[in-house]
């Protein structure tokens, strides 16, 4: 049996703040230094076993953890507590040409990123063409890089870390830069050095990217791994911890608008899938299911119940209301258990979705905590509501 | 478990990198090195192709300054070669202070790339310590060149100057190692190198002779880590100090001294200097 490529075991990270900047002149002077400092835990606890070719996904909010733990598997920095094994070549995707010399030529800095990434000059030498080929570069080659564009930048530092043949290959954000011709041309090699055996490690706040690329996916929050495991599934935890994390912040509605406390609450907000089980994840025209517990502490005359749902952006994606479900004057102190049900025609992506309860026309008397949910549709199929279009030809 | 060869993967347990395989990380990196430094070396003097010429020229012209001023004005008695004596004196000061003052920051200044790959950090001031040595040889020839038109007389003498070389390369890397490694963590480093600097360079005795010091001061001026450098060197040319051999004793002290230092920090943070980036 082969060894893992990564193996980390209870690795955890402890960073140390200092309060303020420590000098070595006040050092020397006093007898004993005094520098506030505080430490945290950026990673903890966390176990991790990756085989040859395979693909994982990192996902989490900012400040989870996940750059520390790619910053780990990269040797940049060691863990306070746990090992750390990395059998091979590790080559991070450095963002936009990390290292380039300005002044230096495209082919100067091919030769000093390669070194840089465990190359030798050797090997350098006979991979030049395709690191110029694969980068579309062949006609700047020789120009100093500070007249490069951005994305002439991103192709050259791409094609050099793809060309170092890792083992390992560290993939941070770097798939939203470079026109789309040359994503789909980074998508496509990294799905081939994958095949011929090289380890992934993805971190993105592309979901749809990280589901087409990674077949496992951990989720990390605050620090933990709070879900490893089939990417479908993570992507639906981490939505589960973007709610809980909405519901903390609390208050607000995704409209900004404040919530009236003591009218109405909504409680127990559920989205089920078409088998009727809670989710965060639906497939392109599924048919899905809201379900809340409504409580009036007052009396409501008119209730007017609303949705809405709106894109990772902000971008209303559809809004509805009826006064029907609940006509008439509803006591207060009664509760009803609603539900909502609706056809996911929606395009991959994460969407947020909130019921409302209006007086009439006017007044907000209530709102549930924002849900975010993500739907996977097919993947041509690109805005916002998916049409379900069907090309043909007529005779 | 054993750490596979650099660029082979890692084995991190703890923070600490073992002193034979910091050694052995740094040997593997001899090429990443020796990119680094033509890269700096290069990057410096490309656009301006007077670059070349000021790296040289500055201390040639510092040299001549000092030698007019303190044979015509002052009127220092060296028994040799003022303008030789001077002349060597500059070639070893300057390529130790230049370096100190770009190392010490090194670590910290190329947080851009130690941020993102792991190479041994000591990687960054010892690029320093190369790149400096392609000036440092060029001053050299030039003032071997100058010898003979002012009256110093090559021979076999002169191949004190691979010594010499190699202390003065050894002195500095062990000096740049601690500087770097402590501007980590206290930022005020750079400051206070910059201050030493201003002052060393009056300790050493780079347009005066060791014999015109006396007292508690030659007793400083001897223990400076740079005479024996500097000493060595005059060996090599315009003649050097009676009392040489020991000034480069009290140098290769320092030296061991310094390097030692200079290991047990990056021993200790090697893997960890990023934290503090």
């Amino acid at each position: 049996m082969t060894l893992p490529v990564v193996e980390m075991h209870q690795v955890g990270k402890r960073f140390t703040k200092y309060e303020d900047a420590p000098m070595l002149v006040t050092a020397a002077l006093r007898f004993r230094q005094r520098t506030r400092r505080s430490s945290l835990w950026a990673v903890r606890h966390v176990d991790l076993e990756l085989g040859r070719g395979e693909c994982l996904g990192l996902i989490g909010r900012n400040g989870s953890g996940k750059s520390t733990l790619l910053s780990m598997l990269a040797g940049v920095t060691a863990p306070t507590e746990g090992t750390l094994a990395v059998r091979g070549r590790v080559a991070p995707l450095i963002s936009v040409g990390v290292g380039f010399h300005p002044e230096l030529t495209g082919r100067e800095n091919v030769y000093v990123n390669g070194i840089i990434l465990g190359m030798t000059r050797r090997e350098i030498d006979a991979s030049l063409d395709e690191i110029v080929g694969f980068a579309e570069l062949s006609e700047f080659i020789d120009t100093p890089v500070k007249f490069y564009s951005s994305g002439m930048f991103v192709r050259l530092g791409f094609a050099v870390a793809v060309q170092a043949r890792p083992d390992v290959l560290l993939v941070d954000e770097v798939l939203s830069v470079g026109d789309l011709s040359f994503q789909l041309k980074c998508f496509d090699r990294m799905m081939a050095i994958k095949a011929a055996g090289t380890t992934i490690v993805v971190v993105s706040h592309n979901l749809n990217a990280v589901r087409i690329m990674c077949e496992r996916t951990g989720v990390i929050n605050a620090g933990v791994l709070a879900f490893m495991g089939d990417t479908t599934e993570a992507i639906s935890v981490y939505h589960d911890l973007l709610g809980e994390a909405r519901d903390l912040e609390g208050g607000h509605t995704q409209d900004g608008l404040r919530r009236e406390e003591g009218v109405t609450r909504f409680e127990d907000v559920e989205l089920l899938g078409p088998d009727g089980m809670p989710t965060r994840h639906l497939k392109g025209g599924d048919s899905a299911t809201v379900r809340a517990t409504l409580r009036f502490d007052q009396v409501v005359s008119e209730p007017n119940l609303g949705v809405g749902v709106v894109t990772e952006s902000g971008a209303p994606a559809y809004s509805d209301s009826d006064r029907t479900v609940l006509a008439g004057p509803v006591a207060a102190g009664s509760e009803v258990t609603l539900t909502m049900s609706f056809r996911a025609a929606l395009v991959t992506g994460s969407y947020t979705l909130a019921l409302g309860l209006w007086e009439g026309d006017v007044a907000q008397v209530g709102a549930s905590a924002p849900m975010p949910f993500f739907v996977s549709s097919r993947p041509a199929a690109d805005g916002v509501a998916d049409l379900e279009g069907r090309f043909g030809i007529e005779r | 478990m054993d750490s596979p060869p650099l660029g082979q993967g890692f084995v991190l347990e703890g923070e600490l990198t073992p002193l034979p395989q910091l050694w052995s990380e740094l040997w593997q990196s001899r090429e990443l090195m020796a990119i680094l430094a033509r890269k700096d070396f290069y990057v410096r003097y490309r656009r301006a192709s007077l670059g070349l010429l000021w790296a040289v020229g500055l201390p040639l012209f510092q040299a001549l300054v000092l030698a007019v001023v303190f044979s015509r004005v002052v009127r220092v008695h060296t028994g040799s070669n003022f303008a030789v004596f001077v002349l060597t004196g500059m070639v070893g000061w300057t390529y130790f202070s230049n370096t100190l003052s770009v190392a010490s920051t090194s670590i910290v200044e190329g947080s851009g790339l130690s941020t993102r790959i792991y190479f041994p950090r000591a990687v960054l001031p010892l690029v320093s310590v190369i790149a400096n040595l392609y000036g440092y040889v060029i001053t050299l020839v030039i003032t071997l060149v100058l010898c003979p038109f002012l009256g110093v007389g090559l021979g076999l003498h002169t191949l004190w100057l691979v010594p010499a070389t190699a202390l003065a390369v050894a002195v500095t890397a062990g000096t740049c190692l601690v500087t770097s490694a402590l501007h980590v963590y206290f930022r005020d480093v750079r400051y206070i190198v910059t201050a030493a600097v201003i002052g060393w360079f009056y300790l050493t005795p780079v347009f005066y002779p060791l014999s015109l010091v006396h007292g508690v001061l030659r007793a400083v001026v001897m223990a400076n880590p740079l005479t024996g450098v500097v000493e060595l060197m005059r060996a090599a040319t315009a003649g050097a100090d009676s009392d040489w051999a020991t000034t480069v004793v009290a140098s290769v002290i320092w030296m061991l001294f310094l390097l030692g230092i200079g290991a047990s920090l990056h021993r200790r943070f090697n893997r960890v200097f990023t934290d503090l980036l």
